[in-house]
């Protein structure tokens, strides 16, 4: 019993950074149809900034989480105006492409910058961890677990109640017709990308300090947004949340009561079973943002 | 007001429309009709700027909108209805009307004119928590074109408004463009509806295979021998 409700715990908490993940992905494809393979780099991105700042720098660690995800925006931003942008129209498979080449650069770029042993960014949270009856997590995770809800609630008020993110629902829904509507569809991809870069620098940001860090640290985080989308529907943001904690639920109870060797396929094999039961996702029944 | 001049427009290599002039004068209501695939809506497309014409010209008001977004045109004052309606059927009635007025900021006026739409169409203002795609078509219709309206328009564009509607639906939906006309809002519309859109309009342009074949006043265009022949299935 003890076992099973910290299995739980820790899933619930690894859940919230898969949700984030996958929102972030999710979200980029729904509204610009462009598969994100850059994704994973962004994580890694967040983590190196947070080890910059905070380790490098000396810079109070929160305030080093928010540069991170600031920097994320930004970074995200960039890569939207200098080689998305120029790929309107383009298929997908040519922008995928082009993605995966940022994904390839970037990840080299990062090995050549920090060098490829792996770093540790200490947290200023206490050592003793927070005992909750039976089960105890520790404060560094709590804190986790606390800023990536509160960044999933943020997304999903801006994308229901702000006037950018009704726009944005809009032209997913009807790019043409919200190109008539006067909305700026350039604009709307610009911020599409930069938000979704930044809730894939948070969730690096945040599972850097508690994990290593390292360059190739994305390729896993990657593929495992891509399974979460996958699980959710595409262009599903609810699915994708639900999806990034059912992930986390079936890798912590394989690992558990399985094998923990396994952990990292125990999803894919989840995936697997999905697509091949459900080849849409589980909630893809109405396609949306939101 | 509106004044296209000899446009061409292309979709990939396949040229949609040839020299294609039409010209609305203020407070007009001017009708487009035509077989399907005749260049009705690439016209209208490249007026509200979602299809730039390779060569030609259009101006509205005097300025020159020929390769201006779509944007800068709906800020000019043209708002287009699109075919099909085109409603954002995941987001709420509210929500809807509030894209169609997306680039005022007078917040007043806005929540003013979305009183008028709800006064004018009460079911939508019964409705205006509910995603828009639960509506039934002549609802979604209505809805349509108060979001067009949304933006203050000085003319609005109509693509096929009675496009698989019900027979009471498009009579309803004519006579809320009438409507619209007479308040002084200025209309341009394609409809399949040969013999309605010559009944209602001041005037109309005939498009075959992506050229101007007719144009004329309603009246004479419905007397005319092709006309009747071609497109109000008159055997005689």
């Amino acid at each position: 019993m003890e076992q099973l409700l910290q299995h739980l715990v820790n899933a619930i908490i690894l859940g919230s950074t898969y949700a984030l993940l996958g929102i972030g992905l999710t979200f980029i494809f729904g509204i610009m149809r462009v598969v994100n393979f850059a994704h994973g780099e962004l994580y890694t991105f967040g983590a190196y900034m947070v080890y910059l700042f905070s380790v490098i720098l000396g810079v109070n660690f929160l305030l080093a989480i928010a540069i991170a995800i600031v920097l994320g925006v930004l970074l995200g931003a960039a890569i939207e105006y200098t080689l998305l942008r120029k790929l309107r129209g383009a298929d997908v498979d040519t922008t995928m492409l082009v993605m995966i080449g940022a994904w390839i650069i970037m990840q080299n770029g990062e090995q050549l910058i920090w060098s490829g042993v792996a770093k540790s960014i200490p947290t200023p949270f206490p050592e003793e961890p927070l005992s909750l009856g039976l089960v105890s997590v520790a404060w560094s995770r709590v804190f986790v677990f606390v800023v990536a809800i509160a960044l999933i609630i943020l997304a999903q008020t801006i994308i229901q109640r702000t006037r950018l993110g009704k726009a944005m629902r809009a032209t997913f829904q009807d790019r043409d017709t919200a190109a008539l509507m006067g909305i700026n569809i350039n604009v709307i991809y610009l911020a599409t990308f930069a938000l979704g870069s930044g809730l894939a620098s948070a969730a690096g940001a945040l599972l850097g300090p508690i994990f290593i860090v390292m360059p190739t640290m994305g390729n896993l985080a990657v593929l495992k947004a891509f399974a979460i989308v996958i699980l959710g529907g595409l262009g599903n943001m609810k699915g994708a949340a639900i999806g990034g904690f059912v992930l986390a639920l079936v890798e912590e109870f394989g690992a558990g009561y399985v094998s923990s060797g396994y952990r990292d396929a125990m999803g894919f094999l989840l995936i697997i079973l999905v697509l091949m039961v459900k080849p849409t996702g589980l909630f893809a029944r109405s396609e949306r943002i939101g | 007001m509106l004044e296209v001049e000899n446009i061409e427009c292309r979709y990939g290599k396949a040229n949609v429309l040839h020299k294609v002039s039409v010209d609305v004068k203020q407070g007009e209501l001017v009708t487009l009709i035509g077989a399907n695939g005749a260049g009705k809506s690439s016209t209208l497309r490249a007026i509200s700027g979602l299809l730039p014409p390779v060569s030609g010209r259009i101006s509205f008001l005097g300025e020159d909108i020929t390769n201006a977004s779509p944007r800068r045109i709906l800020e000019m004052g043209i708002a287009h209805c699109p075919e099909g309606r085109r409603i954002f059927p995941f987001m709420t009635v509210e929500e809807n009307l509030e894209i169609g007025a997306y680039r005022r900021n007078d917040r007043k006026q806005i929540a003013d004119d979305m009183d008028g739409v709800y006064h004018r169409f009460p079911v939508l203002g019964e409705r205006r928590g509910q995603a828009a795609g639960t509506l039934s078509g002549g609802e979604q219709q209505m809805l349509a074109i108060g979001r067009a309206l949304m933006s203050r328009p000085k003319l609005v564009i109509f693509d096929e408004p009675s496009l698989g509607l019900a027979p009471n639906n498009v009579q309803k939906t004519f006579d809320y463009i009438m409507e619209i006309n007479r308040q002084g809002t200025t209309v341009l519309m394609v409809e399949q509806n040969a013999y309605a859109a010559l009944e209602m309009c001041d005037r109309s342009f005939l498009l075959e295979s992506g050229q101007i074949a007719l144009h004329g006043r309603g009246e004479d265009l419905i007397r005319d021998q092709h006309v009747r022949r071609a497109y109000l299935g008159d055997e005689g």
